[in-house]
Protein backbone atom coordinates (compact mmCIF):
# COMPACT_ATOMS: atom_id res chain seq x y z
CA UNK A 1 0.00 0.00 0.00
CA UNK A 2 2.14 2.95 -0.90
CA UNK A 3 0.53 6.42 -1.80
CA UNK A 4 1.96 9.27 -3.85
CA UNK A 5 2.29 12.54 -1.87
CA UNK A 6 3.33 15.95 -3.04
CA UNK A 7 3.32 18.80 -0.91
CA UNK A 8 3.86 22.72 -2.33
CA UNK A 9 7.47 24.10 -2.48
CA UNK A 10 6.52 26.10 0.55
CA UNK A 11 7.48 22.89 2.45
CA UNK A 12 10.35 22.26 0.77
CA UNK A 13 12.83 23.93 3.75
CA UNK A 14 10.71 21.06 6.24
CA UNK A 15 11.91 18.18 3.83
CA UNK A 16 15.37 18.92 2.62
CA UNK A 17 13.27 20.58 -0.40
CA UNK A 18 11.78 16.81 -1.44
CA UNK A 19 8.31 17.50 -2.41
CA UNK A 20 7.34 14.05 -3.92
CA UNK A 21 7.47 11.17 -1.60
CA UNK A 22 5.58 7.96 -1.65
CA UNK A 23 4.10 7.22 1.90
CA UNK A 24 2.25 4.05 3.63
CA UNK A 25 -1.32 4.05 4.74
CA UNK A 26 -4.89 3.11 3.96
CA UNK A 27 -6.38 6.27 4.89
CA UNK A 28 -5.57 10.07 4.67
CA UNK A 29 -5.06 9.85 8.41
CA UNK A 30 -2.19 6.86 8.34
CA UNK A 31 -0.97 8.85 5.21
CA UNK A 32 -0.01 11.63 6.56
CA UNK A 33 1.16 10.34 9.88
CA UNK A 34 3.46 8.30 7.86
CA UNK A 35 4.55 11.50 5.85
CA UNK A 36 5.72 13.34 9.23
CA UNK A 37 6.91 10.30 10.09
CA UNK A 38 9.61 10.47 7.60
CA UNK A 39 9.59 14.02 7.71
CA UNK A 40 9.81 14.76 11.66
CA UNK A 41 9.78 18.89 11.06
CA UNK A 42 6.36 18.88 8.79
CA UNK A 43 4.79 17.47 12.41
CA UNK A 44 4.66 20.80 13.60
CA UNK A 45 3.68 22.65 10.38
CA UNK A 46 0.97 20.06 9.18
CA UNK A 47 -1.31 18.28 12.40
CA UNK A 48 -2.63 19.56 15.68
CA UNK A 49 -2.80 18.34 18.43
CA UNK A 50 -5.38 15.47 17.64
CA UNK A 51 -2.87 14.74 14.54
CA UNK A 52 -5.47 15.85 12.19
CA UNK A 53 -4.41 18.76 8.98
CA UNK A 54 -4.38 21.70 10.50
CA UNK A 55 -7.06 24.14 8.71
CA UNK A 56 -5.17 26.01 7.52
CA UNK A 57 -4.27 23.30 5.05
CA UNK A 58 -6.23 21.34 2.10
CA UNK A 59 -5.78 18.16 0.34
CA UNK A 60 -6.81 16.79 -3.14
CA UNK A 61 -6.61 13.24 -4.18
CA UNK A 62 -5.69 12.37 -7.13
CA UNK A 63 -5.43 16.13 -8.21
CA UNK A 64 -9.78 16.04 -7.10
CA UNK A 65 -11.16 17.74 -4.27
CA UNK A 66 -13.42 15.49 -1.99
CA UNK A 67 -16.27 15.85 0.04
CA UNK A 68 -16.22 15.90 3.13
CA UNK A 69 -13.06 16.60 3.80
CA UNK A 70 -12.40 13.53 6.34
CA UNK A 71 -8.92 12.30 8.00
CA UNK A 72 -10.32 8.87 7.75
CA UNK A 73 -10.94 8.44 3.88
CA UNK A 74 -9.73 5.80 2.54
CA UNK A 75 -6.60 5.51 -0.26
CA UNK A 76 -5.95 2.75 -2.51
CA UNK A 77 -2.30 1.63 -3.66
CA UNK A 78 -0.98 4.30 -6.30
CA UNK A 79 -3.51 7.03 -5.22
CA UNK A 80 -1.80 10.87 -5.58
CA UNK A 81 -1.93 12.86 -2.37
CA UNK A 82 -1.82 16.64 -2.42
CA UNK A 83 -1.33 18.59 0.37
CA UNK A 84 -1.53 22.86 -0.13
CA UNK A 85 -1.55 25.42 2.36
CA UNK A 86 -4.23 27.57 1.81
CA UNK A 87 -3.01 30.70 0.61
CA UNK A 88 -4.35 34.19 1.42
CA UNK A 89 -2.17 37.24 0.29
CA UNK A 90 -2.94 39.62 -2.32
CA UNK B 1 -20.04 53.23 -31.50
CA UNK B 2 -16.54 53.74 -31.09
CA UNK B 3 -14.64 56.98 -31.46
CA UNK B 4 -12.20 57.46 -34.26
CA UNK B 5 -9.37 57.64 -31.67
CA UNK B 6 -11.03 54.05 -29.27
CA UNK B 7 -10.61 52.15 -33.20
CA UNK B 8 -7.20 53.09 -32.95
CA UNK B 9 -6.68 52.61 -29.43
CA UNK B 10 -8.32 48.68 -29.30
CA UNK B 11 -7.54 47.72 -32.88
CA UNK B 12 -5.28 45.30 -32.01
CA UNK B 13 -7.58 43.21 -29.50
CA UNK B 14 -10.71 44.07 -31.65
CA UNK B 15 -8.84 42.09 -34.80
CA UNK B 16 -8.38 38.88 -32.29
CA UNK B 17 -10.59 36.17 -33.84
CA UNK B 18 -14.10 36.11 -32.21
CA UNK B 19 -13.36 39.70 -30.62
CA UNK B 20 -14.43 42.40 -32.93
CA UNK B 21 -15.87 45.54 -32.52
CA UNK B 22 -18.70 43.37 -30.49
CA UNK B 23 -16.49 42.25 -28.10
CA UNK B 24 -15.07 45.75 -27.25
CA UNK B 25 -18.67 46.93 -26.99
CA UNK B 26 -19.23 44.57 -24.20
CA UNK B 27 -16.42 45.71 -22.19
CA UNK B 28 -17.28 49.25 -22.75
CA UNK B 29 -20.16 48.59 -21.05
CA UNK B 30 -18.86 46.46 -18.54
CA UNK B 31 -18.64 47.56 -14.84
CA UNK B 32 -16.34 45.68 -12.44
CA UNK B 33 -15.75 45.25 -8.67
CA UNK B 34 -12.32 44.80 -7.74
CA UNK B 35 -11.70 44.63 -3.98
CA UNK B 36 -7.89 45.59 -3.30
CA UNK B 37 -5.52 47.69 -5.12
CA UNK B 38 -2.31 45.54 -3.87
CA UNK B 39 -0.42 43.22 -5.32
CA UNK B 40 -3.04 41.39 -6.88
CA UNK B 41 -5.57 44.52 -7.51
CA UNK B 42 -2.35 46.32 -9.30
CA UNK B 43 -1.85 44.59 -12.64
CA UNK B 44 -5.46 43.86 -12.91
CA UNK B 45 -6.62 47.43 -12.43
CA UNK B 46 -3.78 48.42 -15.20
CA UNK B 47 -4.93 45.75 -17.91
CA UNK B 48 -8.69 46.27 -17.64
CA UNK B 49 -7.95 49.84 -18.11
CA UNK B 50 -5.64 49.21 -20.86
CA UNK B 51 -8.05 46.65 -22.41
CA UNK B 52 -11.23 49.63 -22.31
CA UNK B 53 -13.38 48.22 -19.93
CA UNK B 54 -16.51 50.49 -19.16
CA UNK B 55 -15.93 50.85 -14.98
CA UNK B 56 -13.86 49.90 -12.64
CA UNK B 57 -15.01 50.63 -9.19
CA UNK B 58 -11.76 49.99 -7.20
CA UNK B 59 -12.47 49.31 -2.94
CA UNK B 60 -9.58 49.75 -1.10
CA UNK B 61 -9.11 51.44 2.52
CA UNK B 62 -5.23 51.31 3.08
CA UNK B 63 -2.81 53.73 2.73
CA UNK B 64 0.26 53.38 0.48
CA UNK B 65 3.22 52.41 2.48
CA UNK B 66 6.82 51.74 1.37
CA UNK B 67 7.13 47.72 1.95
CA UNK B 68 3.94 47.62 -0.76
CA UNK B 69 6.38 48.86 -3.59
CA UNK B 70 7.82 45.53 -4.09
CA UNK B 71 4.69 44.58 -5.59
CA UNK B 72 2.03 47.08 -5.87
CA UNK B 73 3.00 48.47 -9.02
CA UNK B 74 0.13 51.36 -9.48
CA UNK B 75 2.03 52.82 -6.64
CA UNK B 76 5.07 54.69 -6.45
CA UNK B 77 7.40 56.65 -3.78
CA UNK B 78 5.70 59.53 -4.23
CA UNK B 79 2.34 58.05 -3.20
CA UNK B 80 3.65 56.65 0.24
CA UNK B 81 0.90 58.17 3.12
CA UNK B 82 -1.48 58.43 -0.17
CA UNK B 83 -4.89 56.53 -0.55
CA UNK B 84 -4.64 54.04 -2.47
CA UNK B 85 -7.36 53.90 -4.65
CA UNK B 86 -6.80 57.80 -5.00
CA UNK B 87 -3.10 56.82 -5.85
CA UNK B 88 -4.55 53.96 -8.15
CA UNK B 89 -7.32 56.17 -9.91
CA UNK B 90 -4.64 58.80 -10.98
CA UNK B 91 -2.46 56.33 -12.78
CA UNK B 92 -5.21 54.65 -14.08
CA UNK B 93 -6.91 57.90 -15.59
CA UNK B 94 -3.70 58.52 -17.67
CA UNK B 95 -3.29 55.35 -18.75
CA UNK B 96 -6.73 55.53 -19.72
CA UNK B 97 -8.94 58.22 -19.74
CA UNK B 98 -12.04 56.28 -21.44
CA UNK B 99 -12.32 54.60 -18.41
CA UNK B 100 -14.76 55.33 -15.68
CA UNK B 101 -12.38 54.74 -12.07
CA UNK B 102 -14.87 55.08 -8.80
CA UNK B 103 -12.82 54.70 -5.69
CA UNK B 104 -14.04 53.37 -2.14
CA UNK B 105 -11.79 53.95 0.68
CA UNK B 106 -14.11 51.87 2.64
CA UNK B 107 -13.45 48.57 5.13
CA UNK B 108 -14.98 45.99 3.09
CA UNK B 109 -18.09 44.37 5.54
CA UNK B 110 -20.53 42.06 6.04
CA UNK B 111 -23.03 45.50 6.71
CA UNK B 112 -21.83 47.35 3.56
CA UNK B 113 -20.53 44.96 1.25
CA UNK B 114 -23.94 44.68 -0.78
CA UNK B 115 -23.93 48.70 -1.23
CA UNK B 116 -20.36 48.60 -2.38
CA UNK B 117 -20.45 46.26 -4.64
CA UNK B 118 -23.92 47.44 -6.08
CA UNK B 119 -24.57 47.36 -9.68
CA UNK B 120 -21.61 45.63 -10.94
CA UNK B 121 -21.82 42.93 -13.39
CA UNK B 122 -18.70 40.75 -11.07
CA UNK B 123 -16.45 40.74 -8.70
CA UNK B 124 -12.52 40.57 -8.54
CA UNK B 125 -10.73 39.47 -5.72
CA UNK B 126 -7.69 40.56 -5.02
CA UNK B 127 -7.74 41.06 -1.14
CA UNK B 128 -4.72 40.22 1.11
CA UNK B 129 -7.13 37.78 3.67
CA UNK B 130 -9.57 34.97 3.50
CA UNK B 131 -12.07 36.31 5.58
CA UNK B 132 -13.25 39.03 2.98
CA UNK B 133 -12.59 36.75 0.18
CA UNK B 134 -15.37 33.88 2.05
CA UNK B 135 -17.62 37.58 2.28
CA UNK B 136 -16.88 38.65 -1.72
CA UNK B 137 -17.62 34.74 -2.69
CA UNK B 138 -20.97 34.77 -0.74
CA UNK B 139 -22.53 38.24 -2.30
CA UNK B 140 -21.47 36.97 -5.80
CA UNK B 141 -23.71 34.47 -5.25
CA UNK B 142 -26.14 35.97 -3.71
CA UNK B 143 -25.94 38.37 -6.39
CA UNK B 144 -25.87 35.84 -9.04
CA UNK B 145 -22.76 37.42 -10.85
CA UNK B 146 -18.96 36.13 -10.79
CA UNK B 147 -16.47 35.79 -8.86
CA UNK B 148 -12.60 36.10 -9.74
CA UNK B 149 -10.72 34.21 -7.26
CA UNK B 150 -6.77 34.94 -6.69
CA UNK B 151 -4.57 34.43 -4.16
CA UNK B 152 -0.44 34.62 -3.47
CA UNK B 153 2.51 33.71 -1.06
CA UNK B 154 5.94 34.09 -1.82
CA UNK B 155 6.56 32.26 -4.90
CA UNK B 156 2.87 30.46 -5.12
CA UNK B 157 0.08 31.50 -6.53
CA UNK B 158 -3.51 30.53 -7.51
CA UNK B 159 -6.76 31.63 -9.30
CA UNK B 160 -10.23 30.28 -10.20
CA UNK B 161 -13.13 32.04 -11.28
CA UNK B 162 -16.71 31.31 -10.26
CA UNK B 163 -20.37 31.00 -12.14
CA UNK B 164 -22.61 31.33 -9.08
CA UNK B 165 -24.70 28.19 -9.22
CA UNK B 166 -22.95 26.62 -11.78
CA UNK B 167 -19.87 25.95 -10.58
CA UNK B 168 -17.47 25.12 -7.59
CA UNK B 169 -17.46 28.48 -5.09
CA UNK B 170 -14.63 29.16 -3.09
CA UNK B 171 -16.24 28.17 0.13
CA UNK B 172 -16.25 24.61 -1.85
CA UNK B 173 -13.05 24.70 -2.17
CA UNK B 174 -11.87 25.96 1.32
CA UNK B 175 -15.33 25.47 3.43
CA UNK B 176 -14.23 28.40 5.24
CA UNK B 177 -10.21 27.42 5.97
CA UNK B 178 -8.61 29.98 8.00
CA UNK B 179 -5.72 31.18 8.58
CA UNK B 180 -4.23 33.83 10.67
CA UNK B 181 -3.84 37.53 9.86
CA UNK B 182 -0.04 38.00 9.28
CA UNK B 183 2.32 39.34 7.51
CA UNK B 184 2.94 37.54 4.63
CA UNK B 185 6.11 36.55 2.30
CA UNK B 186 5.34 37.66 -1.63
CA UNK B 187 7.10 39.26 -4.99
CA UNK B 188 5.97 41.05 -7.12
CA UNK B 189 6.44 38.64 -9.85
CA UNK B 190 3.73 36.43 -8.32
CA UNK B 191 0.99 38.79 -8.01
CA UNK B 192 2.01 39.92 -11.46
CA UNK B 193 1.34 36.46 -12.54
CA UNK B 194 -1.69 35.45 -11.23
CA UNK B 195 -3.51 39.39 -11.49
CA UNK B 196 -3.35 38.91 -15.14
CA UNK B 197 -4.55 35.99 -15.00
CA UNK B 198 -7.43 37.18 -13.41
CA UNK B 199 -7.70 40.00 -15.28
CA UNK B 200 -7.65 37.40 -18.77
CA UNK B 201 -10.63 35.50 -17.20
CA UNK B 202 -12.56 38.98 -16.55
CA UNK B 203 -11.82 39.95 -20.23
CA UNK B 204 -13.06 36.38 -21.12
CA UNK B 205 -16.36 36.22 -19.19
CA UNK B 206 -17.11 39.61 -20.75
CA UNK B 207 -16.17 39.12 -24.20
CA UNK B 208 -17.54 35.36 -24.16
CA UNK B 209 -14.44 34.06 -25.33
CA UNK B 210 -12.94 30.65 -24.57
CA UNK B 211 -13.11 28.58 -21.26
CA UNK B 212 -13.36 29.96 -18.20
CA UNK B 213 -11.26 28.61 -15.01
CA UNK B 214 -13.86 27.32 -13.40
CA UNK B 215 -13.99 24.35 -11.04
CA UNK B 216 -10.63 24.24 -11.68
CA UNK B 217 -8.14 25.79 -9.07
CA UNK B 218 -4.99 26.53 -11.13
CA UNK B 219 -2.32 26.63 -8.76
CA UNK B 220 1.51 28.20 -10.28
CA UNK B 221 4.83 27.12 -8.25
CA UNK B 222 7.08 29.46 -9.71
CA UNK B 223 10.15 27.99 -8.02
CA UNK B 224 9.55 25.17 -9.93
CA UNK B 225 8.39 27.29 -12.73
CA UNK B 226 5.10 24.84 -13.05
CA UNK B 227 1.54 25.42 -13.52
CA UNK B 228 -0.61 22.88 -12.47
CA UNK B 229 -4.58 22.31 -12.02
CA UNK B 230 -6.94 20.76 -9.31
CA UNK B 231 -10.40 20.06 -10.50
CA UNK B 232 -12.51 21.46 -7.73
CA UNK B 233 -15.93 20.11 -7.62
CA UNK B 234 -18.78 21.52 -6.67
CA UNK B 235 -19.64 20.77 -2.75
CA UNK B 236 -23.89 20.05 -2.64
CA UNK B 237 -23.62 20.61 0.81
CA UNK B 238 -21.50 23.98 0.85
CA UNK B 239 -23.54 26.52 3.28
CA UNK B 240 -22.79 29.36 0.61
CA UNK B 241 -23.73 27.48 -2.97
CA UNK B 242 -25.19 24.29 -1.88
CA UNK B 243 -28.73 22.82 -1.36
CA UNK B 244 -28.24 23.51 2.22
CA UNK B 245 -28.49 27.58 1.45
CA UNK B 246 -31.24 27.27 -0.74
CA UNK B 247 -33.03 25.69 1.57
CA UNK B 248 -31.91 28.46 4.19
CA UNK B 249 -32.81 31.09 1.76
CA UNK B 250 -36.13 29.78 1.41
CA UNK B 251 -37.30 30.28 4.84
ZN1 LIG C 1 -19.94 26.51 -2.83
Amino acid sequence: MSVNVEISSIFGRYTGNVLNMKVEGKTVRECLHDLVRQFPDLKRMLLDGDGNLMHSYDYFINGESVYPKDMNRPLKDGDKLNIIFVIHGG
Amino acid sequence: MFTAEELQRYDRQIMIYGFGEAGQEKLKKAKVFLAGAGGLGSPVAIYLTAAGIGTLRIADHDKVELSNLNRQVLHWEENIGKRKVDSAAAKLGKFNPGVKIETIAETITEANISRLVGDSDLIVDAMDNLPTRYLLNKTAIQKGIPFFHGAVYGFEGRAMTVLPGKTACLNCLYHGASVPKEKFPVIGVTPAVIGCIQATEVIKYIVGLGELLTDRLLNFDALRMKFNEFKINRDPNCEVCGNKAKRVKKK
